[in-house]
């Protein structure tokens, strides 16, 4: 059994509450008790949405504000479905719920089609690299089945896709209210010959954490008899007993000497073990070091190239100092240049250097005080990703991918 | 069971987080499942430098003698620090009222004893065993919560948190929750002990016990209680899904003596964990978030 992160994302009223409630109670994994606090007793019906509108105020406006995350297990794997509020004004907090995610369920009402909105959350799933996505045109029920209505929203949405080099798009008509296409096939939709949400979901892989390059981000260092005891975890690659690592950025050499993995010793660490490593060097090794083997260190530099989401109220301020936080290390850092920004539209560079404001992408140079370790995030994730942070609200204000 | 290898490297990752960011964090500790979970993470994730944190207790009064026993049990066997804060020298001091009646519940009165242990300690950082499975409004909550001067949480503005990156800068005054096992569910967490071979309080295994029914729910007989002519002294087979005060955790029916057994019936549960025993969150439809915005864990 392993796990699945999906988020879904969709417009106001498209459904995407309702899909929710629908999967949880499809699936059987909706308890008596949380079934009967969704129902009104004065009507009878079932508000699917209330599961996941956990705020009072979700509740009376029926929208979502802020990401909620919820649970449930088929025979195969335990999902975590991230869902997600479609109003632009709270795109920051899908960001935070798509970052966490493996997969993306964007959601299509059949009756208004592709939106501005759609578009936003497609330029986010390419922004993080999401590579699981379906499509689900909800609302099939509401345009009696037609299959031209299915056709011309696939087409409008493979354009924005082709933009923005989305590949492997799939596409379901479903109807969440009714529960066509979640969970069983629908006789009603004859015309489709794909499967429903939920195969797709079981088919999804998990992104693997790369396997040949090593790298370990040190969390905690303790020094004791001669030796750096480190811990972190692997986030790529493998280390063994009896290695020459190199520590970053420009620390030198040091000697792995044991390696525990929890409890116990062993003689190595891959990646997604939480490890400890015992280092002989004469180097200090501190918080926030990445290590490696020195035939592929990390880029170490003061200049970052990367593509941000402005994520504050406030906006950027190239005048400004911020904090940088890429893996356990935060230094005082300034957005020196603004390279260009991305048109939410057309997806175009724009050479548009005036401010970035909330919910917006541009590409950047950021250059910092410390000298960083990190690498580009095509090539390892963990280490290619970071945050700024505002100095006097401490907001966390965009979220950074290093290219 | 390759997804708890994932929720334990999460947790973990989390657990070192806090270590770096934070100058005294603390772990709140009940002596309840989620929090004894925690407690073995930490010992993991810090083998061998031995974890930098102390354990929390906010004590109601109105505690299980068997959690009790148990969590001095543990801060012996692992050689932990432990700071105790007491509801009750708040009620004596006059600081809070106990509510009374039938059923005095002292669930909101922790708010106030918890809020003075971080301001006389200083902790900066309070590591929970909050999951978002139990309560729709912990489904909302980041992992990192930022709480302001008075404990509040502001569910309306949460700073925005990606990927594993999380950000602990916090202003004079404010604190931070942590919730390392956000992401598990009640059955997680059993296969968790089940695994790792986590000792658990014996409550949570099935005894006999003698309780009365209060609005459907197995209510233990304790001297924190009120029983009167009108209520049925019984005896049952029982265990606790959750363990709280005496007075706001229901026991249920069960014949689960092992962790095998609990996991099978959790499996064919057909009620929630809170609402099948907690009686303090159906107050009102946003009981929770309530507490939340008034400094509640």
């Amino acid at each position: 059994m392993d796990i699945l992160r999906f988020i879904t994302a969709g417009n106001i009223d498209d459904g995407k509450s309702t899909l929710i409630g629908r999967l949880l109670f499809d699936t059987g994994n909706l308890k008596q008790d949380v079934s009967d606090s969704i129902v009104n007793i004065e009507t009878n019906n079932a508000n699917l949405a209330f599961i996941t509108d956990g705020l009072r105020s979700e509740r009376e406006q029926g929208i979502t504000i802020d990401v909620a995350y919820k649970y449930f297990y088929t025979s195969e794997r335990k999902y975590i479905i991230i869902d997600a509020p479609g109003h632009l004004q709270y795109t920051k907090n899908l960001v935070t719920g798509a970052s966490g995610a493996d997969a993306m369920i964007i959601l299509i009402d059949a009756c208004n089609g592709v939106t501005e909105q759609t578009r936003r959350h497609a330029l986010i799933a390419s922004f993080l690299s999401i590579r699981n996505i379906v499509v689900a045109i909800n609302k099939m029920d509401a345009v009696n089945y037609e299959e031209t209505v299915f056709n011309t929203i696939k087409k409008n949405f493979q354009n924005t896709a082709d933009s923005l080099l989305l590949d492997s798009v799939i596409y379901v008509p479903i109807s969440a209210l009714i529960g066509d296409n979640v969970f069983v096939n629908s006789d009603k939709i004859a015309w489709y010959s794909g499967d429903t949400i939920m195969h797709y979901l079981n088919k999804f892989q998990p992104p693997l954490m790369p396997d040949n390059i090593f790298r370990f981000p040190v969390q905690i260092v303790s020094f004791s008899n001669g030796m750096y005891i480190c811990l972190g975890t692997v986030v790529s690659g493998i280390v063994s007993v009896g290695d020459v690592v190199e520590i970053s950025p420009e620390k030198g050499k040091a000697k792995v000497i044991n390696i525990t993995i929890g409890f116990f010793d062993s003689e190595t660490a891959k990646a997604g073990d939480f490890a400890c490593l015992y280092l002989s060097t004469i180097n200090p090794v501190e918080v926030g070091d990445v290590i490696s083997h020195a035939i592929d260190l990390p880029i170490c530099s003061h200049e970052i190239e990367a593509k941000i989401c402005w994520l504050e109220e406030t906006p950027l301020n190239t005048e400004m100092d911020y904090y940088l936080q890429i893996n356990s290390k935060d230094t005082l850092c300034r957005i020196s240049i603004i390279k260009h920004k991305i048109n939410p539209e057309s997806f175009h560079e724009e050479d548009n250097k005036t401010q970035v404001s909330i919910n917006e992408f541009a590409k950047v140079t950021i250059t910092t005080n410390d000298m960083m370790s990190f690498d580009p995030f095509s090539l390892i994730p963990s280490t290619g990703r970071a945050i700024l942070i505002n100095t006097e609200t401490f907001y966390t204000c965009a979220a950074v991918i290093i290219e | 069971m390759n997804h708890l290898n994932t929720l334990e490297r999460e947790a973990i990752h989390i657990f070192r987080e806090v270590a770096w960011q934070f100058t005294k964090p603390v772990i709140l500790f009940s002596g309840g499942k989620d929090s004894t979970v925690l407690v073995h993470l930490a010992r993991k994730a810090f083998y061998p430098i031995g974890m930098p944190f102390s354990l929390l207790h906010i004590d109601t009064g109105h505690n299980f003698p068997e959690a009790l026993s148990f969590r001095d049990k543990l801060v012996k066997q692992f050689n932990l620090k432990l700071t105790i804060n007491s509801v009750q020298e708040a009620i004596t001091a006059g600081t809070v009222v106990d509510v009374g009646g039938k059923i005095p519940s002292r669930n909101v009165l922790q708010s106030h004893t918890l809020m003075k242990a971080i301001l006389t300690n200083g902790f900066d950082a309070c590591i929970g065993g909050g999951r978002r499975d139990e309560e729709k409004a912990r489904a909302k909550e980041r992992i990192f919560s930022i709480r302001d001067k008075n404990g509040g949480w502001q569910p309306y503005n949460q700073r925005p948190e990606l990927w594993n990156i999380y950000n602990g800068m916090i202003h004079e005054g404010e604190n931070v929750r942590v919730f390392p096992i956000s992401n598990w569910s009640e059955l997680d967490v059993w296969q968790y002990v089940l695994r790792e071979d986590i000792e658990l309080p014996s409550l949570y295994y099935a005894h006999e016990r003698q309780c009365i029914r209060y609005n459907g729910k197995l209510l233990a007989v304790s001297e924190y209680i009120n029983i009167d002519d009108t209520d049925k002294i019984i005896t049952a087979n029982v265990r606790y899904r959750t363990v709280g005060d005496m007075t706001c955790t229901a026991a249920i029916e069960s014949t689960a003596k092992t962790n095998e057994g609990v996991i099978e019936e959790i499996i064919n549960a057909t009620v929630s964990e809170r609402g099948q025993t907690r009686l303090d969150d159906n107050i009102s439809d946003a009981g929770m978030e309530d507490r939340k915005m008034k400094g509640y864990f």
